[in-house]
């Protein structure tokens, strides 16, 4: 009898109240799109981060014959201080791999990069200075490993990328940290539409309630339909919205943004994917939480 | 039964308590009229027993329960053992006569084998067996008040508080839904009963209480409506 007098109940709520229904299905649906938007933006500054992290490096540029400075007061490096600054490298516990790049390799990296056959006519391998490029355990550990090598013999110069990424992780910081704040507000935002429209539902079944608080019917028993009515259009709404994610995702990125900007690796449909059962949950709890918070106030005993 | 010990309510917005240091007491299974000009405080006392309202000061027991101390999710359970009925009928439009006495039970959770046994007994027992598939407007004023009085006492209530039942209700028809009120009574159903139909007070002796301005200023055993005028 419960089972099937609740189950009347929402289908006539759902019937009575249709355009009710529809706009609640509507704004889920719309917060749940915008909060899946965050979710996918936080997690493509997560994965931009995580792919510049990846190509950190520290170069340690060794002096050649014509290297000018303190470190560089006997000439060209020898191979008994190559060999010192390798060891103080490799014993280094936050350096991950340290690769060695000769004078002719630095050649031919400088050649290819600005791909000009008139580049031996101004350069030769020799002016160009070898270097140790290291790739750290843990990008933001560099410190260390600059002071570490910096004062040695043979050294010239100790650059680290991270300076220069710094400004794109910041960046990327103010991104994750804004979509965070505009999720949060989404969420907020549709707690109080679902309350308001709960609210509209609540009242045009006044009658009905108020006869049920008379003969006693319990708080559970009277918010029950409006809190699964609320679940139900929670996860239709949490449906399209997942829906309308999938179409921006692949219309938007993958079919324009992907494509034509290739310095980082995008989100695709497999992360929306990941996130579907967690969207679907916000929407049906958002839903329930608002009704049951709403009801609380307007269908006290 | 019903224990009114020094109550007073005011409510927020007004400057004069509905009822001033109320004291009274109502037996089992008496049926007690509850008269006085409007405004003197009936329907507060009545929401006070139903604790819709709770008191200013005082204390109620109801039922054997004390109010003040009866926590909010009990409250339901005091109400399942009072039945209500009120001038307006409070029927759903869009059910039937046995779906609106049915609705009663199923909100509480009764299982479908004994709403299909009470609800047409109580029926039969307001005299509305045969007109149990009609929608509320098919019903005469009286014939709607028979199924609120039926919605209110097919789960056999120790109380029944009725505010005003026959205030829509011509003479005759009245007297019908008091002779009902007076059935339930006498299978041990504590009545009370605001009213100001001088008639029906007089022909039916009852216990009456006047209150004015909140305050009781008669209590008489077979009494009439207005003795002092
Ligand atoms: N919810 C409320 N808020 C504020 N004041 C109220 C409220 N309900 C009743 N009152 C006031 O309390 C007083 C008593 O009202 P009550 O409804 O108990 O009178 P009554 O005896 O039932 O009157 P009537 O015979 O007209 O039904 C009145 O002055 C009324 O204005
Ligand atoms: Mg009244």
């Amino acid at each position: 009898m419960r089972v099937q007098y609740v189950l009347s109940e929402i289908a006539t709520g759902l019937r009575r109240n249709l355009t009710m229904t529809i706009a609640l299905v509507i704004v889920v649906a719309i917060s749940i799109a915008m909060f899946g938007t965050g979710l996918l933006v936080r997690s493509q500054a997560e994965t931009t981060k995580g792919y510049w992290y990846d190509r950190i490096e520290i170069s340690v540029f060794m002096c050649n014959e014509y290297s000018t400075g303190a470190g560089c007061a006997d000439g060209a490096v020898t191979d008994a201080q190559r060999d010192t600054i390798r060891q103080t490298l490799e014993a280094h516990p936050e350096v991950d791999e340290v690769f060695y790049e000769n004078q002719e390799q630095a050649f031919e990296r400088f050649r290819e990069q600005f791909d000009d056959s008139d580049v031996e006519n101004i350069i030769t391998p020799d002016q160009l200075p070898e270097s140790f490029r290291v790739a750290l355990q843990d990008p933001e550990e560099y410190d260390g490993v600059v002071s570490a090598v910096s004062g040695l013999p043979g050294v010239q110069e100790v650059t680290d990328q991270r300076q220069l990424l710094e400004p794109l992780f910041q960046t990327l910081d103010g991104v994750q940290v804004s979509a965070f704040a505009i999720t949060l507000i989404q969420v907020i935002a549709a707690v109080l539409l679902i309350g308001n429209t709960i609210r509209l539902a609540a009242f045009s079944r006044r009658r009905e309630t108020g006869i049920m608080r008379l003969v006693g019917a319990s708080n559970f028993y009277i918010q029950l339909p409006f809190i699964l009515e609320a679940a139900i259009a929670g996860l239709l709404g949490s449906l399209f919205g997942v829906v309308a994610l999938f179409f921006g995702v692949e219309l938007v990125v993958g079919r324009f943004i992907a494509p034509n900007l290739q310095f980082t690796s995008w989100v695709d449909s497999g992360d929306v994917w990941a996130a579907v059962p967690w969207l679907l949950l916000a929407g049906v709890l958002i839903s329930v939480v608002a009704s049951f918070v709403t009801l609380r106030r307007y269908l006290r005993v | 039964m019903i224990l009114f010990d020094n109550v007073s309510k005011l409510y927020p917005t007004q400057n004069q308590p509905a009822l001033d240091s109320l004291t009274m007491e109502v037996e089992k299974g008496e049926f007690v009229f509850l008269v006085g000009p409007s405004g003197s405080g009936k329907s507060t006392f009545l929401r006070l027993t139903l604790k819709e309202e709770r008191p200013t000061a005082g204390r109620i027991r109801v039922a054997g329960k004390d109010l003040h101390r009866l926590s909010n999710w009990k409250v339901p359970h005091l109400r399942r053992r009072i039945g209500t009925v009120f001038q307006d009928f409070r029927l759903l439009p869009n059910k039937t006569v046995f779906e609106n006495v049915a609705f009663a039970l199923q909100v509480i959770g009764k299982p479908r084998r004994q709403i299909n046994r009470d609800v047409p007994a109580v029926l039969e027992l307001v005299g509305l067996d045969g007109k149990e598939d009609r929608l509320p407007d098919q019903l005469s004023g009286g014939e709607q008040q028979r199924v609120a009085v039926a919605r209110a006492f097919v789960n056999r209530p120790l109380i029944l508080l009725a505010d005003e039942p026959t205030g829509n209700l011509d003479p005759g028809t009245s007297v019908g839904i008091m002779k009902l009120l007076d059935r339930i009574n006498r299978t041990g159903t504590t009545v009370v009963m605001a009213t100001h139909d001088q008639s029906i007070v007089d022909q039916m002796r009852k216990r009456v209480i006047e209150l004015e301005h909140g305050k009781l200023v008669r209590d008489q055993s077979r009494g009439v409506y207005g003795y002092t005028r």
